[in-house]
């Protein structure tokens, strides 16, 4: 397909999948767009599909309904398996080869290789290369794991929970390192986690599911802008339910808390601050949970930057 | 294409040793016990032996006198149980172990399909399989000949050597090789996959030996003999242990009705219940590629079968 989205990191148009033993849908009706060049943060909570969003875009796994297009190519064709790295959560590797092995396997399974950057991102985490992969710290796997990622220098990187057990120098370290290699190669990184306050130094596109649905595909400074974090008394809750859309609000005794898309100037007498993009990505998330007034169905955004 | 099948090679090259050092020592084994045959067929002492399924004595002593077929007869077990063995160690974890581990998806997050990564590590496994059984097979046919069909040796109906020897062997172990390759994709652990490829191939075998002895597939001729002149000679023939009397109405009944050798006491016998021929029932020695064909076709079949499922199902396990 080439038409406008063809130069997008990602393009849905309602992409449903199903897994055949679960039953439930993984996701259902996803439309969203991710512009390249962007560094996203994929966010939901367990079970919210991302695991699923990242297989289908790394080929792994094919839609149900609806299509799924990476940098404007159908995911497992050999065009965008050249084109496309995926880092699984689970970072599976051949445990009995040497890291020096898996490698030389990166080398050979790619057409095009990048020795040297495979090297130095194993050499900089102190790796020695005649070590068999198993005997490897699990923050040591997932460095050789980046590397072979990194080695086959894609355009578009899908990585799934990248620092789920690293220790938080190693974190640190391996932003810098993905930071760096995208700056330098305009690669373009699609990035879940559940840490957020990395997310928030690192990535300029959100991308929020919630049960299998897109909540949120937006530039991540303009959803810190357009939201606000409102305090103020509770019997003001109804000045705001027309005009701006609530995204989640809380109310102790008579004090109203509420996170809002803001549309418009503000009526009534409100304590107004800027929310971290956290801040407003916590909101996303937990809107909707029970115990949370079922506020709004949130308004789906598409690429608004 | 070319760097998936390093990555098979590089995975299956262990298994490929083991296969040539098995392939190397049957060998070696069979030269040496096969020189030593010959050594002693051409010593002129079982020149005075007969054809046929009786033993030949030796002289003075009146004991059997036998080759030593015992490591021949071992060779033939080893390739009876060829299928359970690469079924086992070779099929199995053939695309088992990449599941276990996950990391069939670190492979195809490489620049490799579904469809390469399955052909390239079956098609390496199926050609060092058809090798090693081939050989093996053939290890077996180049020691057994000088002492086959001999009393004092091997005949072709025996266990070992019917289901031992020949095409059928090759037909097995890639018989083998599938069953375990799509148990592998099925089961979720490797050591499952192991377990039920071994009952599995394991059954299969059996059931081919239980069809050679029921003649199933392969069902015995009728040799029938007018009177009581003495019946043709069983010879090679492998004798299905049946033999009985008929009528002149053309009825089959059992040999107990007049079970006496033959002379006077059998043609009286016979003539007083009506009787006027005898029968028995055996396999010709020619038949043994008739055993051979069928059991090929049987097992070459299934092997197919399962790779065709295996393919098939590999989009949805995979």
């Amino acid at each position: 397909m080439t038409g406008p989205d063809a130069s997008a990191a990602l393009c849905a148009t309602g992409l449903g999948f199903q897994y055949r033993r679960r039953g439930g849908r993984a996701l259902r009706d996803c439309g969203f767009t991710v512009p390249s060049g962007r560094i996203t943060a994929l966010v939901g909570r367990n079970g919210a599909g991302k695991s699923t969003l990242l297989h289908l875009a790394g080929g792994l796994l094919r839609p149900g309904s609806g299509e799924l297009r990476v940098l404007g190519t159908v995911p497992g064709t050999p065009e965008a398996r050249a084109r496309v790295a995926l880092l699984t959560q689970d970072k599976p590797l051949y445990p009995r080869f040497t890291v020096a092995d898996t490698l030389l396997m990166g080398e050979k399974l790619n057409s095009s290789w990048d020795r040297t950057t495979a090297e130095r991102i194993v050499r900089e985490g102190g790796i020695p290369l005649h070590v068999r992969v198993g005997e490897l710290s699990p923050g040591r796997r997932t460095r050789v794991a980046l590397a072979l990622a990194l080695g086959k220098r894609p355009e578009l990187l899908l990585l799934d929970e990248p620092l789920a057990d690293l220790d938080p120098v190693a974190r640190s370290e391996i932003m810098a390192e993905l930071m760096a290699e995208a700056a330098e190669r305009a690669m373009n990184i699609v990035l879940s986690s559940h840490v957020l306050p990395e997310l928030e130094e690192t990535c300029d596109w959100v991308l929020v599911l919630r049960d299998g649905r897109v909540e949120l595909s937006e530039d991540a400074e303009v959803l810190r802008e357009s939201h606000a974090l409102l305090t103020g008394p509770a019997d003001q809750a109804d000045t705001l339910a027309g005009q701006h859309t609530v995204v989640r609000s809380r109310t102790s005794g008579r004090q109203l808390t509420a996170l809002i898309r803001q549309r418009g100037p503000l009526r009534g007498d409100w304590h107004v601050e800027r929310p971290g993009l956290e801040d407003v990505l916590i909101g996303y998330l937990q809107a909707g949970e029970p115990g949370q007034p079922a506020t709004t169905r949130v308004e789906r955004t598409e690429a608004a930057a | 294409m070319k760097g998936s099948l390093w990555l098979a090679w590089r995975q299956q090259r262990a298994s490929a040793g083991i296969a040539v050092a098995v392939l190397v020592v049957a060998a070696a084994i069979a030269a040496y016990y096969r020189s030593g045959m010959l050594d002693a067929l051409h010593s002129g002492l079982f020149d005075h032996c007969a054809t046929g399924p009786l033993y030949c004595t030796r002289p003075y002593t009146g004991l059997p006198l036998l080759l030593e077929i015992a490591p021949l007869k071992y060779l033939g077990a080893l390739n009876i149980a060829l299928p359970v063995v690469i079924g086992v160690f070779w099929g199995a974890p053939l695309l088992g172990r990449d599941r276990e581990l996950g990391t069939h998806r670190m492979v195809l997050a490489q620049g490799v399909s579904r469809g390469q990564w399955f052909a390239t590590r079956f098609a390496l496994a199926a050609a060092v399989t058809t090798a090693l059984s081939g050989l093996l097979a053939g290890v077996f046919a180049w020691w057994w000949r000088p002492a086959a069909d001999r009393s004092y040796g091997l005949f072709w109906y025996d266990d070992t050597a019917l289901s031992g020897s020949g095409p059928r062997v090759v037909a097995a172990a890639l018989f083998g090789l599938a069953a375990g390759t799509l148990l592998g994709l099925l089961a979720r652990r490797v050591l499952a996959a192991m377990g039920l490829t071994l009952l599995v191939t394991g059954v299969m075998t059996l059931l081919l030996e239980w069809t050679h002895r029921a003649r199933l597939l392969v069902p015995p001729h009728v040799y029938v003999s007018a009177g009581s002149i003495p019946k043709s000679p069983m010879g090679e023939k492998w004798s299905t242990g049946t033999y009985g009397l008929i009528t002149a109405s053309g009825r089959h009944d059992s040999v107990f009705n007049c079970a006496y050798p033959s002379g006077t006491q059998l043609k009286e016998c016979m003539a007083a219940h009506g009787y006027v021929a005898r029968f028995y029932e055996a396999n010709p020695a020619s038949d043994y590629w008739t055993f051979q064909w069928t059991d090929t076709a049987v097992l070459g079949g299934l092997a197919a079968l399962l790779t065709v499922v295996t393919v098939l199902l590999l989009r949805r396990r995979v």
